[in-house]
């Protein structure tokens, strides 16, 4: 459905997305993830059309984006990182206002709006100003405002930042049940790594390279069987005395993570009875995608290329 | 496409009939110049027929009605770059210059509905008779200056970034526009530079053409009808083709794209 090949962007001397290639079938939901300034906005923005890639070529169903842009954007759904509604128009309105900029007759604009409100509820509210809405409501009129021309491609860039755990839930149900009814593909980014766990396929970028992807189960898999994370003040001098290999650990503030692999000789039940006595927390667990994020950018890892 | 004209047509009325107070006062504030100024001024130099001046200045101030109207609605795109409209117009599967173009019939629209609304005024307080009304050269001379005037903020609302400049627009665009535009009084006798800018000014045609249709006696018309009618729809199609230029230069610069977060770029 989607696929890129080496693509880039250049902000004068800055390089924001470099040499990025992606492939992502149909009906599949994508986690695009990175630190902070990694260039998963510019990359979304690219696969959307509206920055034109500084190199590299990008297809969506088949359709060259920088040929015909036009036709590309009839397939693509955009929820951009900040809101972009009218906060004095009414959810309706806005609603309706993007309805026709996509080309749907009144009729068919209203009839979509009856099957689009009740998915977040929002049929009490469609009168209301959309600056009178709660955070987690906006939230829910952009994406409703993304998908409202039914598009097959749907980028959904931090879409539940800043919101309570009950609005997020909704919207990755909602997303859940875009995938399995309409086979819509979900192009996904967002810092909450537990978030992108049920997602097919992941990409971890970094400096707007490609530093890791595949299926986040897979990848966690990969990483390591066990974790053991402990918390003491003085934490640089036991590590020092545990004599650790550089890639089986990693410090974060005054918290040790040690991580467990088939082919590492690390015991943890050893490390666990040396410093049981001068240690705050100790405690062995399950790995998750967010000690593969943490291991990736503190570059520790010997850098795959992908 | 032509579903994109009703959205951002229905769109534009909406808040402009939203906005209770400054519809208001875009129907008061002429009428406000016609009796302070026309009236003050008039004062002054009517002597032998009372209440001609006034009578002179209504296409002027039917043109300002317009002027506030279109331009003030068309500016609002500032607005729509800042909030995140634009680019959300942008993602839709239309060309830009249809955007553009969208834009500003909405605001030529809005400017034209509150021409209408004061002529009605004018026509209750006997300043305009329903024949000038309904004439269709009064019509179009409304319609070609409420559509320059919606270009002419199309085209400083693309060359600006956000709406902390208004004072400056204020002064800098609508208030020279309006002065030197003989709404108020004939400029053929101005000094040389003056005159030149009147003349450069395209509000100057529209202003003519309505003095042309209302035809009150007092202030000639300084310019044909054919060279009015052509300097306002090329004035507009030069401000569409450059706007929409300018907006498709910032999308690929991506200025439009990053909002908030500090990024001002
Ligand atoms: N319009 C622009 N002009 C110049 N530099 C830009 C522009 N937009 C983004 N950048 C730079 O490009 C890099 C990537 O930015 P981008 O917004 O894609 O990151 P991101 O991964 O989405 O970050 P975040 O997690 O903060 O949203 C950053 O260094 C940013 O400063
Ligand atoms: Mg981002």
């Amino acid at each position: 459905m989607i696929l890129a090949q080496g693509i880039s962007k250049h902000y004068g001397a800055l390089t924001a997305v470099d040499g990025l290639s992606l492939d992502i079938p149909a009906g599949q939901f994508f986690g695009l993830l990175g630190p902070n300034g990694s260039g998963k906005t510019t990359t979304i923005h690219m696969l959307a059309t509206l920055l034109a890639p500084s190199a590299g070529s990008i297809l969506i169903d088949g359709l060259d984006i920088t040929k015909d842009p036009l036709q590309a954007r009839k397939k693509i759904g955009l929820v951009f990182q900040d809101s972009s509604l009218d906060g004095t128009l009414s959810v309706e309105q806005n609603l309706l206002f993007c309805a026709g900029l996509q080309g749907l007759s009144l009729k068919a604009s209203r009839e979509r709006l009856q099957e689009l409100l009740p998915l977040f509820d929002l049929q009490d509210r469609r009168h209301a100003p959309v600056a009178s809405l709660s955070g987690g409501m906006r939230r829910a009129v952009d994406i409703l405002r993304g998908i409202v021309h039914r598009p097959r491609v749907l980028f959904l860039d931090e879409p539940t930042v800043g919101l309570d755990l009950p609005s997020r839930k909704r919207i990755w149900h909602f997303v859940r049940r875009q995938i399995a009814e309409h086979g819509m593909t979900v192009v996904l980014t967002t810092h909450y790594l537990e978030e992108a766990a049920p997602c097919d396929q992941v990409c971890f970028i970094r400096q707007g390279q490609a530093i890791a992807r595949g299926n986040p189960d897979a990848l966690v898999h990969e990483f390591g069987d066990r974790i053991l994370e402990i918390e003491a003040s003085d934490i640089a001098r036991l590590t020092a005395q545990l004599h650790l290999k550089q890639n089986d650990f990693l410090m974060e503030g005054n918290t040790l993570l040690v991580r467990e692999r088939h082919d590492t000789q690390v015991s943890l039940e050893e490390i666990q009875q040396q410093l049981a006595q001068q240690v705050e927390t100790l405690r062995i667990r399950k790995p998750n995608l967010n000690d593969v994020f943490l291991w990736l950018t503190s570059g520790t890892e010997e850098e795959k290329t992908c | 496409m032509l579903a994109a004209i009703r959205a951002v047509l229905v769109r534009e009325l909406i808040k402009m009939f939203r906005q209770k107070s400054r519809l208001l006062s875009a129907m008061v504030r002429p009428l406000i110049w016609l009796f302070v100024i026309g009236g003050g001024i008039g004062s002054l130099i009517d002597s032998a027929t009372p209440g001609q001046y006034q009578r002179d200045i209504v296409p002027g101030i039917i043109g300002m009605t317009i002027l506030f109207g279109s331009m003030l609605s068309s500016l609002s795109t500032v607005y729509d770059k800042e909030s995140g409209i634009m680019r959300m117009m942008i993602v839709a599967p239309i060309p830009t210059y249809w955007i553009v173009a969208c834009k500003m019939l909405a605001s030529t629209v809005a400017g034209s509905v509150q021409a209408a609304l004061v002529c009605v005024l004018l026509l209750l307080l006997g300043f305009l008779s329903p024949a000038i009304m309904l004439n269709p050269s009064f019509l179009l001379a409304v319609g070609l200056t409420a559509l320059a005037c919606a270009a002419l903020g199309m085209v400083t609302s693309a060359l600006s970034d956000s709406l902390d400049n208004f004072a400056s627009i204020m002064n800098f665009v609508i208030f020279p526009v309006f002065f030197l535009s003989g709404a108020l009084y004939p400029v053929r006798d101005l000094p040389a530079p003056l005159l030149l800018v009147s003349r450069l000014n395209p509000f100057s045609y529209g202003v003519d053409l309505m003095k042309r249709a209302v035809d009150s006696g007092g202030m000639a018309s300084d310019f044909g009808v054919a060279l009015s009618v052509g300097v306002l729809v090329g004035f507009s199609l030069l401000a569409l083709v450059f706007s929409s230029w300018r907006l498709h230069q910032e999308a690929r610069q991506a200025r439009l794209f990053n909002l908030a977060g500090g990024r001002s770029r």
